[in-house]
């Protein structure tokens, strides 16, 4: 029988068996990494309809997030602004800012026609997730913690993955990410520039806000799942 | 710092972040771009260990790009966010908004607070702000909102073309067919031009009313109503020689007589009458006090079910006995016989006739003496399908009683004047009508019979109507218009008690539809045929004119108007016009088993038809036979036996078919029959009612329909068509006879009896003011050492955990339940639940999250009835958790048995762990089903159960096709019904998908959303406990009798606290240790031990009694017969065996 099967094949099962293994460890470690959301959402960018940039508006000009998204500490969602904000300061007649410029005339248009500015949505969690804007800004977590630092963004894109492994971090430890109420919106802001010096100022006020506030972040599905 | 906001080297469309492996690749743009903006960080990129990183990221990208898979990369697509140019003031997106507004109904309105998401009413409330209202309402206003979403709704403006058959005709076109109408009778002051309406109490629409009747003198009007309420101002006006009705005071009785008013259910106003009679019947050990009712009816109904004592008789011999009754109470109030002597002579005379059989002396004499004993206190209501002579007598009984300006007073009710429906008839073909314009209504499908409507209608050279379906009537009818939905519409009514309250749109026509007024107001050629103009105007003519801004703001926003209710009306009785009246009654012999009667009664469900389209109430088991989507022809046992129709596999416990066949094991199966009255016939379902009257058979209306919708047609039967003008609720005479031997029947609860187990505890007053803990006392078994479980219960420890403010709860008074079911759609309305069809609700596969539980107790002719709202019980020990494979049902640390629907595979343990058996599984996609497989054909029952999308198309297009053109919209609902009833979902609460598991969750959503409210008014300080009374369940909210209340039972000052210390308090199936968070309260019961047929005990606790051997008095502290250390309880007393009491 060696003529047909050489002795070498007695050993395919198992470079089979430890090729498959290898295989699935690879494909499962693939999917780990590169199918999560980690992976799979960080970075996104869509090209937004118009070049709005966050950092001129937020970072440079020193905007206060709330003057556009005014509704962010009263709704589940935080709003996308009307045109007729822009046109507060870009409009022709008021503010008058680049009130020719092209790269606005997708804004000029809209307030004209009443038409919305098709903006591209970059941050959402499944339709399955129940996230609430106003309890998180109006009890100490800063828009900073899940949209990264968007005052130095041109075009916005997708800073933290928004997995709901994402969310329990916080939760389980909400000490290590709250802030000053005054301080939700001031996204550069820090307790210090010295890292060691900002981590036991947040820790002590961690500590005493949490208690304070009875902040008791909850780890249950009814959170976010109804 | 960087300023110039970078090009982007990606094109303008198509994802952005995984296009290809080339853009990946280290291309100079792609580079450059890097270095400026990679969002992870650009310095990083150059450093060492960045590079593996980048690396990575460009072999992942290889990777999707060889799967050829991912072409646009493994994100979801792009969406778009569409922000308003100009924000609407006061809109804040995502925050739902709240309207006062009001459902007009024939008697009045219910006062309602609709919440819009968006734009879109989602749900309907009682507006708590009325004075004296509880935010209850009744069955139908929650499910209008539904109706608003019809796909069958009228959605045009119609003409009839040449080929007889309705075409769209243009907006403008028809409404200048609606002022030609008013211009052709112009000139002869509306000779020829008659109006068809329905009843209504609007103000508005009865001043454009009366304009139009100033300018067509000659025109004339006319009303129909299938299920007449009108008999209450007749009745009284007639008795108080003034244009009046009798408004009750039902929490301010004692004695309660019902003479065939099912006041609590079938009645207009049902939502007061519930609320007034339920606080009466809240016993508490302190407080041990409360109302007996007494009915004397011939249905099965929810008000005889919540009786002391209940006596059946015939519909036709109510009359003898309220007479009887009425004798003996004149008798001895003290009326001088000069008053009321000839009314007695009468009464005497119509009592005689009345069968001992029927109704014992002892009985009536009883319920006499009782009422006569409560003088002032006691209050007799008369049943809208009893004739005249009934409601004088029970007018003639409450001021003999004292009731006057006690239990009940009068309040003005001025005569409309409209001609009936036969007056018409004869109008029509007499040909004195040229143009005949009906007003909503749907008279081919539901005038009397003997009219011949449809023939009649057509004798007129013009119909035009305005209606919300296009009908039955529709199809007979030259211009068809659509009637907006109250939800779109301006406009204005009074309730019963003569508040006013405003209409409020929440949204445009969905469908162009005009309202009634601007209807009348074209036809009259007003200046402003606008709707809020004219409501505008008869505000200012109601609270004073000229009118004021902020006062018709504030009319608006608190959605009724201060001060505006009825005075009531000083009037006493005219005796000789009663007697006159009530002497010259013929009642009619009393019906034998050769000779049954036929009763029609008003729909627990579909009311007269009108909501026939409507699936939440088509899917609504009727409150006492529970069977869904069709109507029954229903008798008692010996009454089946008599006409030789009974079925042969009947069960003692109710509809339990017996066959072998095991396709047809747990279904249920009622005889097709056919029932034959002065020859005309109908087909339909028979079902043995435990509790009618003999030789009677119930109808129920609203059934039958032919041009009702996807949902309506054909389910059940046409009661109508046996139906005369002369006598509309009573008809003798019928002959039955077997069609079919098995007939499937959606029917939820197939077994009545609780077998002896104390699932619903009861006890009579006298009783619980000697044990007020007998509930408990009923509780099952101890387990040996005790009631303590092995581990330590985790919520204990949760409770003191001082972080976690809430441990939430719910207690439901058995004692104020009656069964109306308004939670049950209410549910349904707020949680997304949807409608599965007459086939999957047969297969008990109703997805309802709360059901009623009714029981039967003690004889079959004569029982006990008892209702028990049954939903999730939330128990700490949940046994659905310890099986769930995936940890889907978990609980939470406020005590809440919570479903996470994504993690659930559908394994369906937990169900079959679940004692209480209140889950509900999606077997298919039953929100993307098509209304036609859930509706399905009803008769015979063959709705399609599920048609693969590789076989099956929808819109004519192959369902494989559609998915794969649009992936998300993979539904087997037609576009024309996807897109408009998708519009109807709350958008806080997920909608479910095949194979996921659901149940009640105690309104999560909106327990979430108080916490979030206080939290966020709490900012940084810690007052993050949700307030008492902030948060109310759907369920809770809708109850008119507030028979549930729910909230955090940390707060120990909470009402809910309050109740689950209420010494009537118990948990179901406690002997299971599951420690229920709803709990129930016992219900109390409050015969008189003077009456025939008393019992010391309920028949349902008697029962119990039995099957457990307890030989001492059940409602004591002690188990008799089960706990040893504790002996046989020598006190008490036996339980009587007496049962059934006529």
């Amino acid at each position: 029988m060696s003529d047909i099967f050489p002795k070498w094949t007695n050993r395919l099962p198992v470079y089979v068996i430890v090729g498959a293994l290898l295989a699935g460890t690879a494909v499962t470690a693939g999917i780990w990494y590169y199918f999560t959301p980690k992976y799979t959402r960080v970075g996104f960018m869509p090209k937004q309809p118009v070049a709005f940039s966050h950092a001129i508006h937020a970072g440079q000009l020193g905007l206060d997030c709330r003057y556009c998204h005014s509704q962010v500490e009263k709704s589940w969602y935080s709003n996308v602004p009307a045109t007729a904000t822009c046109i507060n300061c870009h409009g022709p007649n008021n503010g008058g800012i680049l009130k020719d410029d092209p790269r606005l005339a997708l804004v000029r248009k809209s307030a004209e026609t009443g038409e919305s500015i098709p903006w591209k949505q970059v941050h959402k969690v499944p339709d399955y997730v129940f996230f609430n804007h106003s309890v998180h800004v109006n009890r100490g977590v800063s828009c900073k913690e899940c949209h990264g630092d968007v005052q130095t963004m041109d075009e916005v894109w997708h800073a933290k993955p928004l997995s709901m492994a994402f969310c329990l971090d916080c939760h389980r430890n909400p000490e290590s990410r709250v802030r000053p109420l005054e301080e939700i919106t001031n996204l550069g802001w820090k307790w210090s520039d010295d890292p060691k010096i900002a981590a036991d100022k947040q820790k002590a006020f961690g500590k005493e806000f949490v208690a304070n506030a009875k902040i008791h972040a909850s780890q249950n599905c009814s959170a976010c799942h109804r | 710092m960087k300023t110039a906001r970078p090009a982007c080297p990606y094109p303008e469309t198509g994802a952005k972040y995984w296009r290809g492996p080339e853009e990946l690749a280290d291309s100079p743009e792609f580079r450059s771009w890097v270095e400026q903006e990679f969002p992870a960080g650009a310095e990083e990129m150059k450093d060492g260990p960045s590079r593996r990183e980048f690396v990575k990221l460009m072999s992942a990208s290889f990777m999707l790009a060889g799967l050829g898979m991912f072409g646009v990369g493994c994100r979801r697509p792009e969406e778009e966010i569409l922000p308003f140019a100009k924000q609407p003031e006061g809109y804040v997106h995502g925050v739902p908004q709240y309207f006062a507004t009001a459902l007009p109904t024939r008697t009045g309105a219910i006062p309602l607070v609709a919440r819009s998401n968006d734009g879109r009413p989602t749900k309907v409330e009682g507006n708590a702000q009325i004075p004296g209202s509880n935010g209850g309402t009744d069955v139908y206003s929650q499910a209008t909102v539904l109706g608003l979403y019809d796909p069958d709704r009228a959605r045009r403006f119609a003409r009839k073309g040449s080929a007889g058959s309705l075409n769209k005709a243009e907006r403008a076109e028809a409404l200048d067919a609606l002022a030609a109408i008013g211009k052709q009778f112009a000139g002869n002051g509306g000779q020829g031009l008659s109006f068809l309406t329905e009843r209504t109490q609007s103000p508005s629409e009865l001043r454009v009313r009366g304009e139009l009747q100033k300018k067509f003198p000659r025109a004339t009007w006319f009303a129909h109503e299938p299920v007449d309420f009108d008999i209450r101002r007749r009745s009284a006006s007639t008795a108080f020689g003034k244009p009046v009705q009798a408004r009750y005071h039902l929490d301010k009785a004692s004695v309660i007589l019902s003479l065939d008013c099912d006041f609590l259910s079938t009645e207009a106003g049902m939502e007061i009458f519930s609320r007034d009679f339920a606080k009466t019947r809240k016993a508490s050990k302190d407080h041990p006090e409360m109302s007996r009712l007494f009915a004397v009816e011939a249905l099965m109904t929810l008000t005889g079910g919540a009786a002391d004592h209940r006596l059946r008789v015939p519909a036709s011999q109510v009359i003898r006995v309220a007479a009887q009754i009425a004798d003996f109470v004149l008798a001895g109030s003290g009326i001088p016989v000069s008053q009321a002597g000839e009314l007695r002579n009468a009464l005497t005379n119509l009592g005689r006739g009345l069968s001992s059989e029927l109704a014992g002396n002892d009985w009536v004499k009883g319920c006499a003496t009782d009422l006569l004993a409560h003088k002032g206190t006691a209050v007799v209501l008369a049943g809208y399908q009893q004739p005249l002579e009934v409601h004088l007598i029970a007018h003639a009984l409450n001021v003999a009683l004292g009731g006057l300006g006690k239990t009940f007073d009068l309040v003005p009710a001025p005569d409309g004047g409209e001609g009936s429906l036969a007056e018409l008839g004869t109008s029509l073909n007499g040909g004195s009508v040229d143009t005949l314009v009906i007003i909503g209504g749907n008279p081919v499908y539901n005038a009397p019979a003997d009219l011949n409507w449809a023939a009649a209608q057509a004798k007129a050279k013009n119909v035009v109507r305005i209606g919300y379906y296009e009908d039955e009537t529709a199809e007979h009818c030259n211009w068809h218009f659509a009637l907006a939905h109250y939800l779109e519409s301006w406009g204005d009514a009074r309730t019963a008690d003569g508040v006013y309250l405003p209409v409020q749109p929440l949204i445009q026509p969905l469908f162009g539809g005009i309202t009634v007024l601007e209807f009348l107001a074209r036809i009259g050629g007003f200046a402003s045929a606008n709707a809020y103009d004219l409501v505008r105007d008869s505000f200012s003519s109601v609270a004073g004119s000229p009118l004021v801004e902020n006062a018709w703001k504030k009319f608006l926003h608190d959605g009724f108007l201060a001060g505006s209710g009825h005075k009531s009306v000083e009037a006493s009785l005219n005796w000789a016009g009663v007697a006159t009246v009530v002497a010259a009654a013929k009642a009619a012999a009393a019906p034998t088993g050769s000779e049954m009667e036929v009763v029609f009664a008003r729909d627990a469900r579909v009311d007269d038809g009108r909501y026939s389209n409507n699936g939440w109430l088509q899917e609504l088991p009727d409150p006492v036979t529970k069977v869904a989507w069709e109507n029954v022809i229903a008798m008692s046992k010996a009454s089946a036996k008599a006409l030789g129709v009974f079925p042969k596999y009947w069960d003692e416990g109710g509809w339990l078919a017996k066959f072998d066949n095991l396709e047809a094991k747990g279904l249920t199966y009622a005889s097709l029959v056919k029932l034959t009255v002065a020859g005309k016939q109908i087909e339909g379902a028979l079902w043995i009612q435990p509790g009618l009257a003999e030789n009677t058979i119930v109808l129920q209306l609203g059934y039958g329909r032919t041009k009702a919708g996807r949902i309506g047609d054909l389910a059940g039967y046409n009661a109508y068509t046996l139906r005369t003008s002369g006598s509309p609720w009573m008809a003798s005479g019928a002959t039955v006879e077997v069609v079919q031997d098995r007939y499937e029947i959606a029917c939820t609860q197939t077994h009545w009896s609780m077998e002896g187990r104390p699932i619903v505890r009861e006890a009579n007053l006298d009783q619980f003011k000697k044990f007020p803990s007998f509930a408990t006392a009923m509780n099952g078994h101890e387990m040996p050492g005790g009631n303590h479980s092995l581990y330590p219960n985790p919520l204990d420890e949760l409770r003191k955990n001082p972080n976690v403010l809430h441990q939430w709860g719910m207690a439901i008074d058995l004692g104020a339940c009656t069964g109306c079911s308004a939670c049950v759609i209410a549910c349904q309305s707020e949680n997304n639940i949807p409608i599965v069809g007459k086939m999957q609700v047969s297969r008990s596969r109703e997805m309802h999250w709360i059901r009623i539980d009714r029981y039967f107790a003690g004889s079959f002719e004569s029982p006990q009835m008892t209702n028990q709202p049954m939903m999730c019980q939330h128990c700490e020990a949940a046994p659905c958790e310890s099986v769930c494979p995936v940890n889907a049902t978990v609980h939470d640390e406020e005590g809440l048995n919570v479903m996470a629907y994504n993690r659930c595979v559908g394994t369906r343990y937990c169900s079959n762990n679940c004692p209480y058996k209140v889950r509900r599984y999606n077997f298919f996609d039953y929100n993307k089903r098509s209304l036609k497989d859930i509706a399905g054909e009803k008769v015979p029952l063959l709705g399609t159960v599920y048609s693969t999308p590789l076989l099956s198309s929808t819109d004519g297009e192959w369902d494989l096709l559609r998915w794969w053109k649009d992936p998300d919209n993979n539904t087997k609902r037609s576009t024309d019904e996807w897109e408009i009833l998708k519009l109807v979902k709350n958008p806080q609460v997920s909608v479910r998908m095949r194979g996921v598991m659901e149940k009640c969750t105690f309104c999560t959503q909106r327990i979430e959303a108080s916490k979030i409210s206080q939290k966020v008014k709490a900012r940084e300080s810690g007052d993050v406990a949700v307030p008492d009374g902030a948060l109310k369940t759907a369920c809770q909210q809708a109850c008119p009798a507030e028979a549930i209340v729910f909230g955090n039972l940390n707060d120990e000052h909470s009402q809910v606290s309050h109740w689950k210390a209420d010494t009537r308090n118990y948990s179901v199936l406690d002997y299971l240790h599951t420690k229920p968070r709803l709990t129930y309260l016992a219900r109390v019961r409050n015969p008189n031990s003077a009456m025939p047929g008393y019992t010391e005990h309920p028949l349902s606790t008697t029962d119990y009694a039995e099957v457990n051997n307890v030989h001492g008095n059940p409602n004591e502290a002690h188990h008799g017969g089960h706990d040893e250390s504790h002996g046989h309880a020598e006190h008490g007393v036996p339980a009587p065996a007496e049962k059934g009491s006529h």
